[in-house]
């Protein structure tokens, strides 16, 4: 399966969110990389087909989404950023509704609506109304009806936002079991959570992509610039202002430990690191607003 | 489909306003049945009054003794039981309540003392063939259900208003991108829908007209409304039809204007991005014909009269044109509410799957 955007763009008015982006995916997991207002969700909303863009095509297989109608639908699997859900509704019974949207027979729609919200750990709330959820319970119920039907294209617009770090854990592990044969596209500002699952990272700035590769090779680009050192504590925000700093940690002698991006060492006592996908993101969207 | 369709009618009637108005309708129904039947007053010009129960009785009983084709010996017979004994004090005696089949004849054959005005059977109705008896209790409930259906029609926009627009909060992203979101979900919407508002219909006809035969029974439904009670004598509908042909007629015109109401709502629901703009556009574009400037006597009052609000307080309507017997003008709704539930589907359709999701 291969799923490509060809001169990919979006226009809203005079701003440009998508810019004649050209991509390629196959089977695996994406995850895509940006600030806000770098063009990701308009993106996964055109890869859904629930915008039409301006200019350019996206095209499976060789064929352009557009006229593919139900047989394209029929593949997809989407998490929106700002996932709706009818109030009165149990988990169960949305799911069911989705099933059935999603043309699941009745009987099939149960097993697999249940085997799923036991998957995301809702089993036991299957019959509670919606609106008694936390956002992480409505977060996860969204992930749920992103999966069924078997969807062999998977778009998820922030999966991790409101999660706890153990649903995190949980959630990555189901994608990373579920991703097989499927292309599944990822978009989410926890840095840590692409790194661990996605084969391939997109990066995108202004409507632009501008990284593509897997995250190793990425990262190795900063081979060298990543740094740390070791800086009393009281001077620690003066130095921070001073570089590109990717993290700060307090030690319990009094003094801060300080992850620098520089082409240089930063200090005599800098030691140079192995840089990660969080060094490459803080470096590239630096000053970039995040809404 | 079928089960989308079961979705739909769920989602439709789990809102909350709109069981709460739904409440509402069926109370005010009740109250307006009951609080008619209350205050129903007859005299039976001898010994025995009394309102309520014994008002449709005095009414029926009297009825009873005169029922049949009006002819000019009954007109007789019944201005010398009714002639009226005391002094009006200036009152015209057209005005004077008795009891129902009293004030019939009142109005048309007194003059403003009570005596006979002078005019035969044939002077007031012409050649038409009037059957009277006992047609009161039939008649108010056709009023009461004038209001119970403008009512109605509200209730129907408070209904249908979330259909589409009750989506846009985030569910049309999910919907969307689902296989039959663009198509079978979009018709079991419409569907359901028409369904919905059609079962309430039915619905608050059915409890109006049960409990209008439980207090009145089946007795002058094939009787003329022509010989009506002062109160409806005036600006009425002027044609020679039986009160089981107006109730058939309103009944009609209650679910062509569920149903024009219905395809308005949609089109605005899918149009506006929440359900209360949705509700507000659809009440004002299902009010705007009585808005207009066009008197009942303009040539374009034919038209104007069959738009939807028109088809809820039907008695204009119904006043346009008899085409021949039974056969008024007031059908043309029905391809009318047929014509606006078309087009409030195909613009619903066309909208919600084409709109971009933001």
């Amino acid at each position: 399966m291969e799923l490509k955007t060809i001169g990919l763009t979006k226009k809203f008015g005079s701003k440009t969110a998508v810019n004649d982006l050209n991509l390629t995916l196959t089977n695996g997991v994406y995850g895509l990389l940006g600030a806000n207002g770098a063009g990701k969700t308009t993106l996964m909303r055109l890869l859904c087909s629930i915008q039409s863009p301006t200019s350019g095509k996206i095209v499976l297989n060789g064929k352009n989404i557009a006229g593919l109608g139900e047989k394209y639908r029929t593949l997809l699997g989407y998490l929106p950023q700002s996932f709706g859900y009818y109030p009165d509704f149990t988990a169960l019974d949305f799911l069911l509704y989705v099933s059935a949207l999603k043309g699941l027979n009745e009987k099939n729609a149960r097993k697999t609506s249940k085997e799923l919200l036991e998957a995301v750990g809702l089993s036991a709330e299957s019959r509670h109304k919606i609106k008694t959820f936390s956002g992480g319970m409505k977060q996860r119920l969204g992930i749920a009806q992103a999966m069924l039907g078997d969807p062999r294209i998977l778009i998820f617009d922030e999966p991790t936002a409101g999660l706890d770090p153990k649903e995190r854990v949980h959630f990555r592990n189901l994608i990373s079991a579920f991703a097989r044969n499927r292309i599944v596209i990822l978009s989410t500002h926890i840095v840590s959570d692409v790194e661990f699952i996605a084969e391939e990272i997109i990066m995108m700035k202004s409507g632009q992509m501008i990284h593509f590769g897997k995250p190793q090779e990425i990262t190795s680009e900063m081979d060298g610039q990543v740094w740390e050192c070791m800086v009393p504590s009281a001077y620690a925000e003066k130095y921070a202002a001073s570089f590109h700093t990717s993290n700060l940690r307090n030690t319990d002698r009094g003094e801060t430990i300080l992850r620098i991006i520089s082409d240089r060492p930063p200090m005599e006592n800098a030691v140079r690191v192995q840089p990660n996908l969080e060094d490459f993101y803080l470096f590239y969207f630096k000053g970039d607003t995040e809404e | 489909m079928k089960t989308l369709l079961q979705y739909e009618l769920r989602k439709l009637f789990s809102k909350r306003l709109t069981q709460v108005t739904l409440i509402g309708l069926l109370l005010l129904s009740v109250l307006l049945g009951f609080s008619s039947y209350h205050n129903m007053y007859a005299f039976d010009g001898k010994s025995r009054e009394g309102t309520g129960r014994t008002a449709v009785e005095i009414d029926k009983s009297v009825a009873e003794k005169y029922e049949g084709i009006l002819t000019d010996k009954k007109v007789q017979q019944m201005m010398t039981e009714f002639q009226t004994t005391r002094d009006l004090h200036g009152m015209n005696a057209a005005y004077l309540y008795q009891n129902a089949l009293q004030s019939s004849l009142f109005c048309r054959f007194s003059d403003l003392n009570g005596g006979w005005n002078g005019l035969s059977v044939s002077d007031v109705f012409g050649k038409e063939e009037i059957r009277i008896g006992y047609t009161y209790g039939w008649l108010k409930t056709s009023k009461n259900m004038v209001r119970i259906i403008v009512v109605l029609s509200f209730v129907i926009a408070i209904l249908v208003a979330p259909v589409f627009s009750g989506e846009y909060g985030g569910v049309d992203n999910i919907i969307l991108t689902s296989k039959y979101g663009k198509t079978k979900c979009v018709t079991a919407k419409i569907i359901g829908s028409i369904l919905a508002a059609l079962m309430v219909t039915s619905a608050v006809l059915a409890i109006n007209l049960a409990d209008a035969f439980i207090r009145y029974g089946s007795s002058g439904l094939d009787c003329s409304i022509l010989f009506a009670p002062a109160d409806f004598a005036t600006e009425y509908i002027p044609f020679n039809i039986t009160c089981g042909t107006l109730l058939k007629y309103q009944i009609l015109l209650a679910f062509t204007s569920t149903i024009s109401i219905t395809g308005i709502t949609l089109a605005a629901s899918a149009v506006c991005k929440n359900q209360m703009a949705a509700l507000a556009a659809s009440a004002a574009i299902y009010i705007f014909p009585i808005m207009l400037p066009v008197s009942e006597t303009s040539s374009l009052f034919k038209i104007v009269a069959l738009l939807p609000p028109y088809h809820a307080q039907f008695v204009s309507l119904m006043s346009v044109e008899q085409i021949s017997g039974n056969v008024l003008y007031a059908l043309m709704a029905v391809p009318v509410a047929l014509i606006f539930m078309g087009i409030g589907a195909f613009i619903s359709r066309r909208i919600f799957v084409k709109h971009q999701v933001s």
